[in-house]
């Protein structure tokens, strides 16, 4: 349970609130590098932390952020030309180039010195594992650029998408660090108690600090082969990782994997979540069929998506279209798609979720550890020091695992070398 | 650039807010004559400033203007029958004429005093040059119907059209008072230098101040001599232009006088009328001119969502931009002049912040008009003389423009062509 007012500080990513103050201090996904397939291709509009900007790919391939709104009378750039290295606002014919400076005005007369007064607000870019990231913060403080294991890791062996997801971030983020829910919300064989997640359903949750956030370690009982542990990694601000070197139902699954989620506020009330996939071994390519099948397991293959946008056909405007029949005799939600299971529960929370009213057991202690370390971590930025998560050398080398720990043996000992990234 | 509290106060119009007050000084466009075809015709519902109103023409073609809702419990009157000079609420069959007298009260017992003590509100109307005016503003200080030279040209030579925008009044006006636009956002062919426009993209401007707003020049350096287009803002929210010469630098067949009306619906939404006039008799305005005309601004008769005066190419498509168009024919890749106006306006929000903005002086028209706006708004608010509310101010003005090779001044060459001739 929070306070009203510690749920506004966590919840709110406007400009200027300290929680958008805080989220600011780090590089986010602006967008998909798919979505800007060529330079000089059709500008991009995006919403970003409340904040309205247009992202291009110039002439270079190099990708511009900036304002949506030209600085001359604010017309809007998404119109703009995208043309030999800069974008061009079709109002006037003022150009600006990826940095926000003003390289042409040909509606004053030559030698204006308004030119180089003008600046058009600019955020810096850089491109790794299919991602556009921004860092929208101070210009003093730009940190060293994202180096997750899954973004060094080749094409050949990941795979990143984005959903749509229609509340505040951070009970999307909650909903990932909660390994109980799924012995419910995605159990999907009712009736079928072989299921690793169905033999303990009040996983034991044990959460160590470090300098990039925590590592969380939950452990289900079972019985003579010993214990199911899962070490799910919480990276600051806003990315969960996990593993799924296991089957459902036990054993070595034939396609073992990583897992991940980062989610970025669109606004208040919004948010994108980009869902990164990752084959566990190099020996394993992610084929596009593995992926087709990850992706469809989890509710957004192609077909599941509203064509054009990154939006679910199964969302709160039909209820996910819920099928009782199927919540009696298959599954336990009645709704297909395991992230669509999540976004039912967390977009029913209305768009920013009242944590006043809530009352939280010992299997949500992932989910206190990770808001008492995001209200420290706002409270650091705010005196101007420098939060969990920032440094690369702090989270570049570490992996989440999952495996079958026989009784009596220590899981750190099992998982040491597992731990580590392997790219 | 503005602070926020002065955007506030030019752009807001709803009753009681100081811009409100001053626009109601003024008589408005309420709707197309067209709109109201027949006497005892349908009643139309009409928003204008912010208040809901339903207009009907009566059964001696007289038009009332009326509160949208019958005093007695708020019933829509839109619902009303329009019938023997009167509208006639159909909850309970209280009438009242265009006047706003209530003239018959069927539901309460012969011989009420209601019915004396009961008014419905209504605002005067006037019918001038295809378009149906109201005064929303105080009785005792009506001033002379409107008598712009269009309103006097005859409908063989004048055409006035009607458009929805989505966005607030003055943002839409602002583009209207810009002539240094129309060389990127209305350059149609990509590359053609021969273009008046694209001769010389940064205009030299020139403002005057005048007793109905002003009237503005924009100079722009071409092979043959200088370019010259007068403008007219007349106040509080109408532009006048010519387009007597081409884009090609060839007398356009026919030449006209163009201008539009921006008419606040409220705070977020406005109608353009578009107006159209000959400037001379042998420049009449045939059906074909007009559609040709109409087509090229974007809102010919297949451009408009059918019964509506919404454009078909809108926000909500991102005005069909076609994005190869914009790489080879034209700079916007949308089709239609007042479309690409409509793509930049509405794109700028429902209210343009204009605290952020950074302005050159080819926008000096537009600080001009600012300055202007705010003044009548103290000035009204004192009770002073308000430019462009006597139609003596205004009545003999025309907007031209021309391409003057004498090297003479553009006041000596175009003296003639300014002055009224309907």
């Amino acid at each position: 349970m929070l306070t009203p007012a510690e749920n506004e500080r966590l919840t709110r990513v406007g400009p200027g609130t300290p929680g958008g103050n805080f989220l600011r201090r780090y590089w986010q996904p602006a967008c998909l590098s798919s979505e800007l397939p060529e330079n000089d291709g059709t500008p991009l509009r995006l919403r970003l932390m409340g904040e309205d900007l247009i992202a291009f790919r110039d002439s270079e391939g190099e990708v511009g952020l900036v304002d949506a709104y030209c600085p001359h009378r604010r017309a809007p750039l998404f119109f703009g030309r995208n043309e030999d290295c800069g974008l061009r606002c079709v109002y006037h014919g003022w150009k600006f180039d990826r940095h926000g400076d003003c390289v042409d005005m040909p509606s004053e007369p030559a030698g204006t010195t308004l030119q180089a007064k003008v600046k058009l607000l600019a955020y810096p870019t850089v491109e790794k594992g299919g991602v556009v990231w921004t860092y929208m913060g101070p210009k003093d403080r730009v940190p060293p650029e994202p180096d997750y294991e899954w973004t060094r890791i080749p094409p050949s062996h990941c795979h990143v998408s984005k959903t749509f997801e229609n509340c505040n971030w951070l009970q999307g983020l909650e909903g990932g660090l909660d390994t109980a829910h799924s012995s419910f919300a995605h159990n999907n064989h009712l009736g079928d108690n072989s299921a690793l997640r169905q033999r303990d359903r009040a996983p034991k949750i044990d959460v160590e600090r470090t300098d990039y956030g925590y590592y969380y370690v939950s452990t289900r009982n079972m019985g003579g082969e010993g214990n199911y542990v899962r070490v799910y990694q919480y990276w600051l601000p806003a990315q969960q990782a996990r593993a799924a070197t296991m089957g459902w139902f036990g054993g070595k699954d034939d396609m073992p994997r990583m897992d991940g989620h980062i989610w970025v506020p669109i606004d208040d009330a919004t948010t994108h979540v980009y869902n990164w996939v990752c084959s566990y071994i190099q020996s394993v390519p992610l084929t596009p069929e593995r992926v087709h099948e990850h992706e469809e397991r989890f509710g957004r293959a192609t077909d599941d998506v509203i064509a054009g946008t990154f939006r679910l056909k199964r969302n709160q405007s039909n209820d996910y279209m819920i099928d009782r029949q199927m919540q009696k005799t298959q599954n336990f939600t009645g709704i297909v798609g395991i992230n669509t299971q999540d976004f039912a529960l967390q977009e029913g929370m209305g768009s920013v979720v009242d944590r006043s009213k809530e009352f939280v057991g010992t299997s949500d202690k992932a989910i206190v550890a990770m808001r008492r370390l995001l209200l420290e971590a706002i409270d650091v930025a705010e005196k101007g020091g420098e939060p969990r998560g920032l440094r690369p050398e702090t989270y570049r080398h570490v992996r989440p695992h999952d495996n079958l720990v026989p009784p009596d043996a220590d899981w750190r000992e099992q998982f040491r070398e597992e731990l580590m990234a392997k790219w | 650039m503005l602070t926020v509290e002065e955007n506030e106060r030019l752009t807001r119009v709803g009753p009681g807010t100081p811009m409100g007050k001053y626009l109601r000084r003024f008589w408005w466009p309420l709707c197309l004559s067209t709109e109201l075809p027949e006497r005892d015709g349908a009643p139309l519902r009409v928003r204008m400033m912010a208040e809901d109103l339903i207009a009907f023409r009566d059964t001696e073609g007289n038009v009332g203007l009326v509160d949208a809702y019958c005093p007695h419990r708020r019933a829509p009157l839109f619902f009303g029958r329009n019938e023997e000079c009167g509208l006639r609420c159909v909850y309970h069959g209280w009438k009242f004429d265009r006047h706003g007298d209530c003239v018959d009260m069927p539901s309460e017992p012969a011989g009420t005093t209601l019915q004396a003590k009961v008014k419905i509100l209504a605002y005067p109307t006037v019918e001038r040059g295809g378009v149906i005016w109201t005064y929303m503003g105080p009785k005792e200080s009506q001033p002379e119907p409107p008598d712009y030279e269009w309103t006097r040209a005859p409908a063989t030579h004048r055409y006035v059209s009607k458009t929805f925008e989505n966005c607030n009044w003055l943002q839409a006006m602002e583009g209207g008072l810009d002539t240094a636009h129309s060389s990127f956002a209305h350059n149609n062919k990509l590359g053609d230098r021969a273009n008046l426009r694209q001769h010389d993209r940064s205009p030299t401007l020139e403002v005057e101040r005048t007793d109905y707003g002003y009237y503005y020049v924009s100079t722009r350096n071409v092979d043959a001599g200088k370019y010259h287009r007068v403008y007219h803002y007349v106040m509080p929210a109408q532009q006048l232009r010519a387009s007597i010469i081409g884009y090609e630098g060839v007398r356009n067949k026919p030449a006209r006088l163009d201008g539009h009306i921006w008419a606040p619906i409220d705070d977020f939404t406005t109608h353009v009328y578009n107006i159209m006039c000959a400037p001379h008799p042998e420049d009449e305005l045939t059906p074909q001119a007009v559609e040709t005309r109409e087509r090229a601004a974007g809102r010919g008769k297949d451009d408009s969502i059918p019964g509506t005066f919404r454009l078909k190419r809108n926000q909500s498509n991102d005005y069909m931009i076609d994005r190869q168009m914009q790489k080879t024919q034209n700079f916007t890749g949308i089709v239609g002049v007042n479309t690409q106006d409509f793509a930049l306006q509405e794109g700028m929000g429902a209210i343009c912040d204009r605290s952020k903005e950074f302005l050159g002086t080819s926008d000096k028209a537009i600080v001009a008009l600012r300055r202007l706006l705010l003044d009548a708004v103290a000035t009204n608010e004192k009770g002073g003389t308000l430019r462009g509310l006597d139609p003596k101010t205004y009545r003999s003005v025309r907007a031209y423009d021309r391409v003057v090779t004498t090297g003479e001044s553009w006041k000596t060459a175009m003296a003639k062509d300014l002055v009224a001739l309907w």
